[in-house]
């Protein structure tokens, strides 16, 4: 298990936004969070990420209690993730993004200013390569099509340091061609090893996919299981029609 | 014993001057959701009006106090139509906004020490007369009427904001500016009668400002800071608290120095200010709203 | 004669324009690279000036007295972010604001140590390895090195990997917190920079004029370096360097009009807020600007 939450809860006034959640994620395994809109599954992200600070529940990393730590010091730990309303620094380049995502320890400035600049260009240029905006390496954010937005949020998660990858709705909003390129992309990556959790709604894109399926609703776990149990089982598809 | 009940009656009677700038700046504040604190110029521009009027041309004094607040209230107007809308038409942040309005203080400041020089004026109204003593506390007359026109105020303030169909809709587009439009309120047109009124009371307190102190160009950011720090002690878009966290600012201020040296009043102030601001921007009455990171 | 009067006055007025180059850079270091709302830069200023001034009347050797004017204000800048950092908007702003005031209100009420209103005379011309800078052509020399030296390495933090963190931390906190980045720390340390260049340039002020009170670091400076850096544009050190050089000189045309004095200073005042205003409203992001003002 390289992250397990459990009993987690989280109340936003007095909705329940997660009401007990239980899951855990497998090593070099892709696995998604689906569920309806409304479901939780972006608090549990937030939460997770510690964005969002929980009520109550215990949440572990590679068998360590990260329950206490703060949303930079989990992320130093190794979760990397993305978000549905990418988020990024519209005032600097791509290559600056995929700078500040490798070095671990650029916030200390008196190192910095001794420094030179790293040889990371070499890894830089490969993470770009593998998500296509190669070509666009001094282009500042703000200037990025939405497409585009959506890939270097994608770079950035790679580049940084991590052992398991996040992703927040990664082909919400994208067209059909790129949404193949990204699943090519995140197959590659589980290829190579990489441990991912994925949010998504793309049903197609999901099933084809990923390995394991968390169905969320009103907060909570309801059905787990491989692809093919997911889409046979009448709990799912009753939490997505409704009762 | 008396002199803590002289402390409290100092207590209202600055309070109430106070709560008159406080009420208007968040009056406008509730409505338009920005610092409007070139506010306490209103207050000197009006103090400087009645000091010309009735003391350099001798105008009578009741025409005086008419005039001096529709001057004022168009004043304010004038700030929104001139520099805050066209500001916001851009797209301009609310901190835009709050530096614009600095400079639009620091200006207007400087300015009337150019027309009317540094020196202190005196408008000299009421003649100072021995204050009437009861009980071992002493008020003097002016003080009186201070305490009375300002509660009197309050009060058709409190009844306007309540009754009214104008008062309503301010109410309604500073809880909620989009639905307010939808159900057909011009926002804009309640700005402008948030201004008109808000610097009408900011004219009132500049009258009254004039018969008690010694006007000087400078004293507007003092006003100011004061009236914004009652605002921001009762609940900046509540009316009514801010007049309550005004009077709790007179006496915080006036107690204060029964223990502090007299030159710590602003120190009082501002370090009020300051902690309400870390630690509760709401105020003691105020809504809560979403002032801070998640 | 007039060739010797006019380049004594240009030497005054080019040791000023390099000692704001370096307030001004280095509130552009906290607010424009990092999105810091700081409405309290001359706080900084003002405890870096009297810092230094005490310092050196108790004996200190005046390059110690600038570097603990510096860390002294850096603390000061720490204290304010850890403060405030639950705020933002224009709270954030009135709270760095209120933060001046109670600094202001400090100076002026511990007479015991700052001499209050009265303010401290006869501060001692600097003095480093035996040379001292008794004229102004030798202090001009001394500000423009202690100025291109301040510059240099604001220039080179604001271009270093940790400068793109501090650009990183004003576009978007949230995302670089996720990216495994400690966002406080790096608040305070781009404050505790920009305060520490802010005292330095408090220093050079004090020891130049060899006379400061509080006011000299109130709400008018306060408007004539935000609307420096405004015009010079956010996160543009060019831009600051440009900007300072022209505003400074500006008003100094104003003497060929050869108002009285007593107009001079409120007039200049006047045209500096009526410059930030018009900034605002015809071109927010200032002359070389890369980023809004949020």
């Amino acid at each position: 298990m390289i992250l397990s939450c459990r009993d987690i809860y989280k109340r936003f006034g007095g909705i329940k936004a997660i009401d007990g959640c239980t899951f855990a994620v497998e090593q070099n395994k892709i696995t998604a969070i689906i569920g309806p809109n409304g479901s939780g599954k972006t608090t549990m992200f937030n939460v997770i990420s510690k964005l969002v600070k929980m009520d109550r529940g215990i949440i572990e990393f590679n068998g360590k209690d990260v329950t206490p730590l703060k949303d930079y010091e989990f992320a130093r730990l190794g979760i990397s993730r993305t978000f549905q309303d990418v988020k990024l620094f519209q005032n600097l380049t791509i290559k600056e993004h995929l700078q500040i995502a490798i070095s671990a320890s650029n916030e200390r400035f008196f190192l910095n200013l001794l420094k030179g600049k790293a040889s990371e260009t070499m890894f830089i240029n490969e993470v770009l390569d593998l998500v296509g905006l190669d070509k666009q390496i001094d282009t500042y954010a703000t200037d990025l099509s939405y497409g585009q937005r959506k890939l270097l949020d994608l770079a950035i998660a790679i580049a940084k340091p991590h052992t398991l990858l996040m992703l927040d709705e990664p082909v919400a909003g994208v067209n059909p061609r790129l949404r193949d390129s990204i699943k090519e992309i995140l197959r590659e990556l589980n290829d190579r090893g990489e441990s991912i959790l994925l949010i998504e709604h793309d049903m197609n894109f999901v099933m084809d996919l990923v390995d394991h399926i968390f169905v969320m609703d009103a907060g909570r776990v309801i059905a787990e299981g491989v692809p093919e149990e997911i889409q046979k089982n009448p709990n799912v598809l009753e939490a997505y029609l409704g009762k | 014993m008396s002199l803590l009940a002289q402390s409290i009656i100092n207590g209202l009677i600055t309070g109430s001057i106070y709560a008159l700038v406080a009420a208007g700046y968040s009056l406008i504040y509730s409505t338009n959701n920005f610092m409007h604190f070139a506010h306490g110029i209103s207050v000197v521009a009006a103090g400087y009006m009645v000091y010309w009027l009735f003391t350099v041309t001798g105008t009578p004094f009741y025409l005086t106090c008419i005039l001096t607040i529709f001057f004022s209230a168009f004043f304010g107007l004038a700030m929104y139509r001139l520099i805050y809308l066209p500001l916001q038409k851009r797209g301009a942040s609310n901190v835009i906004l709050l530096i614009a309005s600095i400079g639009i203080l620091i200006f207007f400041q400087n300015v009337i020490q150019i027309i009317f020089g540094s020196g202190v004026k005196l408008v000299g109204y009421i003649e100072v007369v021995s204050g009437v003593t009861f009980a071992g506390i002493t008020m003097t007359p002016l003080q009186i009427v201070i305490l009375v026109v300002s509660f009197i105020i309050f009060i058709l303030l409190y009844q306007f904001m309540q009754k009214t169909k104008l008062g309503r809709n301010m109410r309604a587009v500073s809880n909620n500016r989009e639905l307010a439009s939808i159900v057909g309120i011009n926002h804009i047109r309640v700005s402008d009668y948030s201004f008109l009124i808000g610097s009408a009371l900011a004219g009132v307190a500049g009258i009254l400002v004039a018969l008690e102190q010694n006007l000087s160009p400078f004293m507007g950011t003092n006003l100011m800071i004061k009236g914004f720090t009652g605002a921001v002690i009762g609940g900046i878009n509540n009316v009514p608290g801010s007049i309550v966290g005004s009077f709790v600012l007179g006496m915080a201020e006036n107690l204060g120095i029964l223990v502090l040296p007299s030159g710590y009043k602003d120190a009082i102030a501002f370090s009020l200010l300051f902690l309400f601001l870390l630690f509760k921007p709401t105020g003691i009455l105020g809504k809560k709203e979403g002032r801070f990171d998640k | 004669m007039i060739s010797a009067y006019l380049s004594a006055y240009h030497t005054h007025v080019l040791i000023l324009i390099f000692i704001y180059i370096i307030l001004v850079v280095s509130l552009n270091l906290a607010l424009g690279y990092t999105g810091l709302l700081n409405l309290g830069h001359v706080a900084f200023f003002g405890i870096g000036a009297y810092t230094s001034a005490l310092l050196a009347l108790e004996g200190l050797t005046y390059l110690a007295a600038m570097i603990a004017a510096g860390l002294f204000a850096s603390v000061f800048g720490y204290l304010l972010v850890i403060a405030t950092d639950r705020l933002k908007g224009d709270y954030l702003a009135m709270a760095t604001l209120g933060f001046s005031f109670v600094v202001y209100s400090l100076l002026l009420n511990l007479g015991e140590i700052t001499r209050g209103a009265m303010g401290i005379p006869g501060i001692p011309k600097p003095s480093i390895l035996g040379i001292t800078f008794l004229t102004n052509d030798e202090y001009l020399v001394f500000v423009f090195l202690i100025c291109l030296i301040s510059v240099f390495i604001m220039y080179r933090i604001v271009n270093s990997p940790f400068g793109k963190l501090l650009e990183a931390t004003r576009d978007n906190a949230v995302c670089l917190r996720v990216l495994g980045k400690n966002t406080l720390s790096l608040k305070y340390k781009a404050m505790m920079i920009s305060a520490f260049f802010a005292g330095i340039s408090g220093s050079l002020y004090a020891h130049y004029i060899t006379f400061i009170d509080p006011t000299s670091f109130y709400i008018s400076e306060l408007i004539l370096v935000l609307t420096i850096v405004i015009v010079g544009g956010l996160a543009s050190i060019k831009g600051s360097i440009v900007a300072t050089t022209v505003i400074i000189y500006l008003p100094e045309l104003l003497r060929l009009l050869e108002m009285p004095s007593s107009v001079m200073g409120p007039a200049r005042q006047a045209i500096y807020a009526l410059i930030l205003i018009a900034i605002l409203m015809i071109r927010p992001r200032g002359l070389f600007g890369k980023v809004d003002l949020e």
